[in-house]
């Protein structure tokens, strides 16, 4: 088992720079997802630390080992295709001891090290099947066994679910997370489904751009986005953000939304922040940490999507607009909504830099 | 099925069937007279002539070639013609030095080809600039390189003490050097344009996850590319095969067959009993022999590739 340092590493093709300057920790045996649109640099960073590419700048440490140079074949790495990369012309058996022949382990260990992964993953009624026409999940499984009978120190998992079905999604997750826990590897998972990092991952580091915006837990990086792009790239849907000014009230400090009218008084720890901060804000709330109710933001309603279990309302006025999700079916007023926002839950970034002003 | 095609009776569907049969071959005629007229009698009129011992010399147009009825005589000289069975032996030497010299030069190519490198496209055109050139002109050209004043003398000569004039073509074994010099000059590029095209094919992702397992460039090589070219090698050899074992217009304009029977391949011995001889009873006899041993392996390697 390892640990992975990156540090102030760079990529770049050509004048187009897929990674800039990232430092990341990854500790031993941590689940670490990479989170992030696609052309966000995630894949790039993963490739760079299987040795797929070469960085252009910074350093890759595993322990406390630099891996520049080290060819991919000896970086101890298991490597999770997207599209599986299962050699097809073989059997499930050829596919899985297939490391273990390369590198010319004896025979007896080669049969009794593959036969004990094939237990382990319930392939065993099907060591001597052709790998060809095999179900997804069982190529999955495959897939995963192919690289954990070399008993890597390092799992990296290159969008396993996206091309399986949004339904078998959820097995496979589940089957996923199970597996890692009993290989206790540090794993690093890349995907653009939120959903994935925010169930399997200890830690996730979200990126944009090349660009990492945040590390932390699947909690931190909901309740506490680093940034506004991290607001709204986290949850489904994501945090309303509206332009506004920080403005001082008979009631304490709030932040006038314009057209949307006067927000709630903020909480005092935020207030606090926001006083030490610039006037121009970003004003942040979770779609579903709201309550409707006179004494908040008024505005037009566009759409109810009602779908049972939860009401999602999408409310706008020129630029901006709005979302709020309620559970239930909630009887909604004619003409303009009236949103109220949970004051604990608010959020507020500086307008110029989107980052977060931090106060909770 | 709606009530209209329910109630209309069944046995008119079938004449109209046998007319649209009809009309198909009506439409087909034409087409089938020609291979018919192109294919199929001349290989009747050969198998005719094969079993006579008629030739132009004996002044009877061919129809009346019974006249010189002999049975299965020619076919039974065919074992004991020494000149033939050597033709053949020379042929096969060719095709088993120049097809895997080309194979290995093709693949090694093609192997270069699939990465990228400055110059490519230029070095691309050039590579497979041989196959365009007219078989008669590559001879003409190689005639001229293989002179004893020559450009192949005068390159070797930067390599020895004394100046080469080996006069390549006059001489058995150097001749048949500088035939199949030309041919793989020649044919190398179809070989790397159709092994690039299944190197292309073979998956990256299989390639890299091999790589991450752990095997070596070669073992790669072994356990993925080659499994996964095997069909379209196969293609690129037989094609080359068979082309090769047809060897003629390049080494005519070369040597002849010459010196002596030295080049002498099977295509320059048919033609020279064919033109020199005039026996074309006999002629005959050996063309159709072949065809039917090239057909038998045809089918023997089409079976063997479809598995």
């Amino acid at each position: 088992m390892s640990a992975i340092r990156l540090e102030r590493l760079v990529k770049r093709f050509g004048a187009f720079t897929a990674l800039e300057a990232m430092d990341l920790a990854i500790a031993d045996g941590e689940f670490m997802a990479l989170l992030g649109p696609s052309g966000c640099g995630k894949s790039t960073t993963m490739n760079m630390i299987a040795g797929m590419e070469d960085p252009s700048e910074g350093r890759i440490l595993f322990g406390d080992r630099d891996m520049r140079g080290v060819p991919m074949g000896r970086r101890g790495v298991g490597f999770v295709f997207q599209n599986y990369a299962i050699f097809t012309h073989m059997t499930v058996r050829r596919n899985l001891d297939y490391g273990l022949r390369m590198t010319g382990r004896p025979a007896a260990e080669v049969g009794r090290r593959t036969e004990a992964m094939a237990e382990l993953l319930g392939l065993t009624a099907l060591l001597d099947r052709p790998a060809e026409g095999l179900s997804v999940n069982i190529l999955q499984r495959l897939a995963i066994g192919r690289s954990a009978v070399m008993e890597p120190v390092i799992f990296l998992l290159d969008e396993p679910l996206s091309n399986v079905d949004a339904a078998f999604r959820a097995v496979m997750r589940t089957e996923l997370k199970a597996l890692q826990r009993q290989f206790r590897q540090t794993t690093v998972y890349v995907t653009h489904d939120q959903l994935e990092a925010m169930t399997m991952a200890d830690r996730i580091a979200v990126m944009d751009h090349g660009v990492l915006q945040q590390v932390g837990t699947p909690l931190d990086v909901y309740n506490a986005p680093a940034n506004t792009f991290v607001a709204r790239f986290i949850g489904s849907p994501g945090m309303n953000l509206c332009a506004g000014r920080l403005t001082d009230t008979d009631r304490g400090l709030a932040v006038d939304l314009g057209t949307l009218g006067l927000s709630p008084p903020l909480a005092p720890a935020l207030a606090a922040a926001g006083r030490r901060g610039p006037r121009d804000v970003t004003y942040g709330f979770r779609p579903e940490e709201v309550h409707l109710g006179p004494g908040g933001l008024r505005l037009p309603l566009i759409l109810a999507e009602r779908i049972g279990a939860r009401t999602i309302l999408h409310l706008g006025r020129g630029e901006t607009t709005l979302r709020a999700v309620f559970q239930g079916n909630p009887d909604l007023p004619a003409g303009e909504i009236g949103l109220v926002p949970d004051p604990a839950s608010v959020r507020l970034f500086d307008a110029a830099t989107g980052a977060a002003i931090a106060g909770a | 099925m709606t009530m209209a095609d329910a109630r209309r009776p069944a046995p008119a569907a079938r004449p109209a069937a046998e007319d649209g049969a009809r009309l198909g071959f009506r439409l087909t005629l034409p087409a089938q007279i020609l291979v018919l007229f192109i294919a199929v009698f001349p290989l009747l009129m050969q198998l005719y002539i094969s079993l006579t011992d008629w030739s132009p010399l004996t002044g009877t147009a061919w129809p009346r070639a019974w006249e010189y009825w002999n049975g299965f005589a020619n076919y039974v000289d065919l074992f004991n013609d020494a000149k033939l069975w050597r033709s053949i032996w020379r042929t096969l030497l060719v095709v088993a030095i120049a097809v895997p010299i080309e194979f290995l030069l093709g693949l090694g190519l093609a192997m270069l080809f699939v990465d990228d490198f400055p110059g490519k496209k230029v070095a691309y055109s050039i590579l497979i600039a041989p196959m365009m050139v007219v078989p008669a002109v590559a001879g003409y050209m190689f005639f001229m390189l293989f002179q004893s004043g020559g450009p192949v003398n005068d390159l070797l000569s930067w390599f020895t003490p004394e100046p080469v004039a080996l006069a390549w073509l006059s001489q058995p074994t150097t001749a048949l050097v500088a035939v199949i010099i030309a041919d793989i000059w020649q044919w190398t590029p179809l070989m790397f344009l159709i092994l690039l095209a299944g190197l292309v094919g073979v998956p990256q992702d299989q390639l890299r996850a091999a790589a991450l397992l752990g095997a070596s460039p070669a073992q790669r090589f072994v356990t993925i590319v080659i499994p996964r070219m095997k069909a379209i090698m196969i293609i690129a050899i037989a094609l080359r095969v068979i082309e090769c074992l047809k060897i003629f217009d390049t080494l005519f304009i070369m040597t002849g067959g010459g010196p002596g029977d030295a080049t002498q391949t099977l295509s320059v011995y048919i033609y020279d009993i064919t033109t020199q001889d005039l026996i074309w009873g006999y002629v005959a006899a050996i063309a159709l022999a072949i065809l039917v041993v090239l057909s038998l392996g045809a089918v023997w390697a089409m079976r063997r590739m479809v598995r």
